[in-house]
């Protein structure tokens, strides 16, 4: 396998950012999505790991920050059982943005009939949308009863790690079927501002953070047949159209494979062809399917025990 | 807060209570609604699945007229048209809405900053009329600001609602499963206690 790579989240001025794009580049490293906001711009990249002092050595002279992302490359469905106008803001906003400034892509679900206690469900389609994500993060409120005896219902056909964020403090294995639980993040009715609370999602990205790496873990006792970034790669060299894609993440990486943001009727025959160096197309190597958001297109790698190789 | 007489959140373990408050005191400040209240008491009992809240707010907010904060008199001789000096801009907005409607709106001007006048045919007859106008209801807001509190925070699935609002004592009962009728009776009671003994009188 190639050089380990690191993921590094670079927030600097849009001045002269080019010339770390270049050194990204030169190096073999990846960059993975770029948010430019007026004159700042905040690059999510992976850099192979014997080179990270060269792009540290340039970010310090072009005055940047170089820090350490270890959520980069991980796509979060944050899920709240209700996301009505009435309770605005959100806790789950900021549990979001805090986990998007640990460099993963979160995706805000608004269960249609999640609230309440003997009420709460999910739909087939809700379940099959959480589904696609790495990590399903459950935002719940203040009351351990609820926590414990009522919510975890919508667990039910989660197949993906479970992580429970709530305000009281509870052991995670008093939760059915959660692998995670995360207190003092309960329901607020204003923005998370202060300092415990702020010391609560500091914990939150920790935690998350482990169960990726656990994650992670887990992948590379039967590795992927290709690295998600590469075929990222793959897509923007060889499907134009990718470019006049205005979402912020045209292309989501996740930790087994990733969304393409093109309309799937249109585009997935290109993308099932596209061609690797050492041989294989990608159909043969990944599973390309209509995903449940909008009309993406979801792929997801295979491993090495199904294809018998890895490039 | 500091201006409740009485902020009181209930629930079976304390904690959670003392973390509800932060719940209800923010849909408080959200709606403005702390110079209003004067006492509240929220019980939370996740396991019955049941929200009470009683409420005593501060009377005394009597309706806006257009004489407590504008000066109303006749216009200049030959004019036929009734000026008004206005003391507090406040409720300028509610002011010309009301005049709109009563005299029209290509009657209305607004010469100056402070100044509204009405042209119309009699206007030594307008004027009294005009002075007692009401253009605020503080009650009424107040009774809209206080539903829209009520539902911010209770929890977001108790859809099965019971409500009063007789005068200036509130009462709200939230759950999911079908009112129980000593549910209301025992927010009633509440009500009595927060109101020290004196009788709640008969729920609307």
């Amino acid at each position: 396998m190639a050089a380990v790579l690191e993921p590094y989240i670079y927030d600097g001025g849009m001045y002269k950012h080019g010339l770390i794009l270049e050194l990204l580049e030169d190096l073999g490293g990846y960059l993975i999505q770029a948010i430019p906001a007026a004159s700042e711009v905040t690059l999510i990249m992976l850099i192979p790991e014997k080179d990270v002092h060269l792009v540290e050595a340039l970010s310090t002279k072009l005055l940047g920050k170089l820090v350490k992302s270890p959520l980069t490359g991980t796509e979060i469905a944050v899920v709240s059982p209700t996301l009505a106008y009435h309770h605005l803001p959100h806790s789950a906003c900021d549990v979001a943005e805090y986990l998007r400034r640990g460099g993963a892509n979160t995706n805000m679900i608004g269960l249609a009939r999640g609230m309440g206690r003997r009420v709460a469900l999910s739909a087939d389609y809700e379940r099959k949308l959480i589904n696609e994500h790495d990590i399903a993060l459950f935002s719940f409120g203040t009351f351990s009863d609820c926590i414990i005896n009522k919510k975890p219902k919508l667990f039910e056909g989660i197949e993906i790690p479970i992580v429970v964020t709530g305000g009281p403090d509870i052991k995670t294995e008093d939760i059915p079927n959660a692998d995670m639980y995360i207190g003092g993040i309960g329901r607020v009715a204003h923005r998370l501002r202060k300092e415990p609370e702020l010391e609560g999602l500091d914990r939150m990205n920790k935690m998350v953070s482990e169960m990726v790496d656990s994650v992670r873990e887990e992948i590379a006792k039967d590795p992927l047949v290709v690295l998600p970034v590469r075929i990222m790669k793959e897509i923007k060299d060889q499907i134009p159209e990718i470019e006049h894609v205005l979402t912020p993440a045209p292309i989501t990486i996740q930790l087994d494979g990733l969304r393409v943001k093109l309309p799937y009727d249109e585009f997935h025959e290109k993308v099932e062809k596209i061609e690797f160096d050492e041989g294989p197309i990608l159909s043969e190597i990944a599973n390309v399917t209509q995903s449940k958001m909008k009309n993406y297109i979801l792929i997801k790698i295979q491993r090495k025990s199904e294809v018998g190789f890895v490039i | 807060m500091s201006t409740l007489d009485t902020f009181v959140v209930e629930s079976t373990i304390a904690e959670e209570a003392d973390h509800y408050k932060q719940i209800v005191s923010d849909a408080i400040t959200d709606l403005v609604l702390v110079r209003s209240i004067n006492k509240i008491k929220v019980v939370v009992t996740p396991e019955e699945t049941l929200f009470q809240m009683v409420i005593v707010l501060r009377g005394g907010l009597a309706p806006i007229k257009i004489s407590d904060f504008a000066q109303v008199g006749v216009g200049t001789f030959g004019e036929s048209e009734v000026v008004i000096d206005i003391e507090n801009e406040a409720y300028l907005p509610q002011l010309l809405e009301s005049l709109w409607a009563r005299c029209g709106r290509i009657n209305v001007h607004q010469p100056e900053r402070k100044t509204v006048s009405v042209s119309c045919e009699n206007p030594l007859e307008e004027v009294p009329l005009i002075e007692e106008m009401v253009v605020e209801d503080p009650q009424r807001t107040l009774q809209a600001r206080l539903v829209d509190m009520a539902i911010r925070a209770t929890p977001e699935g108790f859809r099965v609602r019971y409500h009063s609002l007789n005068g200036n004592h509130f009462i709200f009962v939230a759950t999911e499963d079908v009112m129980k009728k000593e549910w209301v009776e025992q927010a009633h009671k509440m009500l009595d206690e927060l109101l020290g003994g004196e009788p709640s009188g008969s729920s609307s």
